[in-house]
């Protein structure tokens, strides 16, 4: 246990010492302010409906950026040697660095919660939909983490790692569009990937089990091979 | 003394290329054992797969007394390895990475301070300590990855090319330190350049394209025992009276001393000191210097990896 809190707050040092979560910070931050501002002003609702839609398309943008290095680098600078000939396992080593990675985005996603204390000053907002809206945004966030942490320990480059869970998310955001045209039953089964169909109803304020299911199925699976792969010498 | 090291017919195959083929070798508790071969011939890999970093393909591994395979994380518990140049966090602070080493090491509470210090006191390294590895010179990053591993106090230290590109005075600094880190430790080091293993290593293995040509003891690897001589008289009549020794394979002159020195060359086993000093003696010979020359571990490198490319060809 000791060792693994060790990892972790490595990883937590290294991520955030590092310009990019402060980047990722202020590009975020930066949009998400103008979309509040700007849909507020618009519409007049004390909903974050809008919010949580720009929010999901931005976690699909900035979580490749945030997990490209955590394993891609280890392996270019060979200090994935000193780590493993150390009595650690891949398990620790993989999980260490999803929570710090899961950790950057639950940060991203607590600064946005100004907006819903902006809303409770001036309006009354419904909290039910504000609270499922969080939850669907963490497990998306739960997902997409340990997707972008098992293509960057695919490869040793970190641009291509960006790249290749960049183009994964993207092809899973609209693969519903492509899914309608097929055949029965092959139609439900490529819908069912998709990562806006199980989110929408999260913000709406519809919890289904089934949704939840597959973001935390789509994290265990990213999880269970990033450590398959780390394993993989 | 028990063995500290058994390797047993390991192999290690990258897709169709073999990296290491059927190398066993045992080492006992407190040698310092030299693996040379040149670049690619398998000693990074067989020595990154006794750290516990690379799994075998197949063959066995005891550390200690301890499976490899089978308790990697025990295995791990008891090596302390030194990658090929020294891959480090440059973002941490010397003492910060020598503190989160040992917390990986299971160390914990006052036992990590006190081998971070004891580390830190042997390496010189309090004028670095606070430094962020980056900012290091070679040396003092090849010192912290000696230093990371004699964390926990391990039994055996694996030390992979520990000299590779440092200038001559770090070079003596690390071979003084290899030296002193020996006694109870088992130490494993590998290297391409031979002055550094003969200097340092109480045993050498030559390894080529994977295989283990050799693992004697320095000092009988040589293909043949070599004698030198000072011997007073006409050089030709020194000569003929050498070569009709029985068990002398040649007799020349001692290139590399003054006149009247010559150098003799037997088969192993074949002919004692004692023997060829009695034979020129009987025959009437002033016999001043006869000393058994220890062969160049140059010449028995080159010997035996000659030897072997000369096999394949016949066998191709």
């Amino acid at each position: 246990m000791r060792a693994f809190a060790a990892l972790l707050l490595k990883e937590e040092m290294a991520l955030f010492t590092s310009p990019i979560a402060y980047v990722v910070l202020t590009v975020f931050l930066v949009i998400m302010g103008y979309t509040f501002t700007l849909t507020l002003f618009v519409s007049h609702a004390p909903t974050l409906d809008h919010i949580f839609f720009q929010i999901f398309v931005l976690l699909l943008l900035t979580v490749p950026i945030i997990t490209m290095r955590l394993v891609a680098e280890e392996r270019r600078l060979r200090t994935i040697e000193t780590l493993l000939a150390a009595p650690v396992s891949e398990v620790a080593v993989v999980f260490a660095k999803y929570l710090a990675s899961l950790s950057l985005v639950a940060v991203m996603l607590a600064l946005s919660g100004v907006y819903a204390l902006t809303l409770a000053l001036l309006g009354s907002p419904e909290w039910g939909p504000i609270w499922s809206g969080y939850l669907g945004l963490f497990l998306l966030g739960a997902a997409l983490v340990a997707v972008g942490l098992f293509t960057s320990s695919l490869v040793g480059n970190q641009v291509v790692a960006a790249l290749l869970s960049l183009s994964l998310f993207l092809l899973l955001w609209i693969i519903d569009h492509f899914g309608w045209l097929l055949p029965d039953p092959f139609d439900a089964f490529v819908v069912n990937l998709s990562l806006l169909v199980h989110f929408k109803p999260f913000a709406t304020g519809s919890l289904f089990l089934s949704d939840a299911g597959f973001f935390i199925s789509v994290a265990l699976l990213g999880l269970f091979l990033s450590v398959r792969a780390l394993a993989r010498r | 003394m028990p063995d500290m090291v058994i390797v047993d017919t390991l192999f290690k195959r990258y897709g169709p290329r073999v990296a290491v083929r059927g190398v066993s070798f045992a080492v006992a508790e407190g040698e310092i054992i030299g693996l040379l071969g040149p670049n690619g011939s398998g000693k990074s890999t067989i020595l990154r797969m006794l750290a516990g970093y690379l799994p075998p393909t197949s063959g066995g591994l005891r550390v200690a007394g301890i499976d490899v395979a089978a308790d990697s994380l025990a295995a791990r518990r008891r090596v302390g390895y030194v990658p090929e140049d020294a891959p480090l966090y440059d973002g941490m602070r010397v003492s910060e990475f020598l503190r989160f080493m040992a917390a990986i090491k299971g160390l914990a509470g006052k036992a990590v301070r006190g081998a971070v210090e004891m580390a830190v006191g042997r390496l010189d390294l309090e004028p670095v300590a606070g430094m962020p590895i980056g900012k290091l010179s070679r040396g003092y990053r090849q010192r912290v990855a000696i230093a990371q591993a004699l964390l926990g106090d391990p039994p055996v230290l694996i030390l992979d090319e520990p000299t590779n590109a440092l200038d001559a005075y770090q070079v003596i600094g690390v071979r003084a330190l290899v030296r002193s880190l020996a006694g109870r430790r088992t130490v494993l080091l590998a290297s391409h350049v031979l002055a550094e293993i003969e200097r340092l290593a109480t045993r050498v293995m030559i390894l080529r394209d994977g295989e283990l040509l050799t693992s004697d003891a320095l000092g009988e690897a040589g293909p043949a025992r070599r004698f030198r001589l000072r011997v007073g008289g006409p050089a030709s009549a020194v000569l003929t009276a050498l070569r009709e020794v029985s068990g002398v394979a040649s007799a020349g002159l001692d290139t590399a001393g003054s006149e009247g020195r010559y150098l003799v060359e037997t088969a192993p086993g074949q002919l004692r000191p004692a023997d060829l000093a009695r034979a020129m003696v009987s025959r009437g010979f002033a016999l001043d210097e006869l000393v058994e020359a220890r062969p160049d571990l140059e010449q028995v490198f080159l010997a035996l990896t000659q030897r072997a490319s000369a096999a394949e060809a016949r066998a191709a």
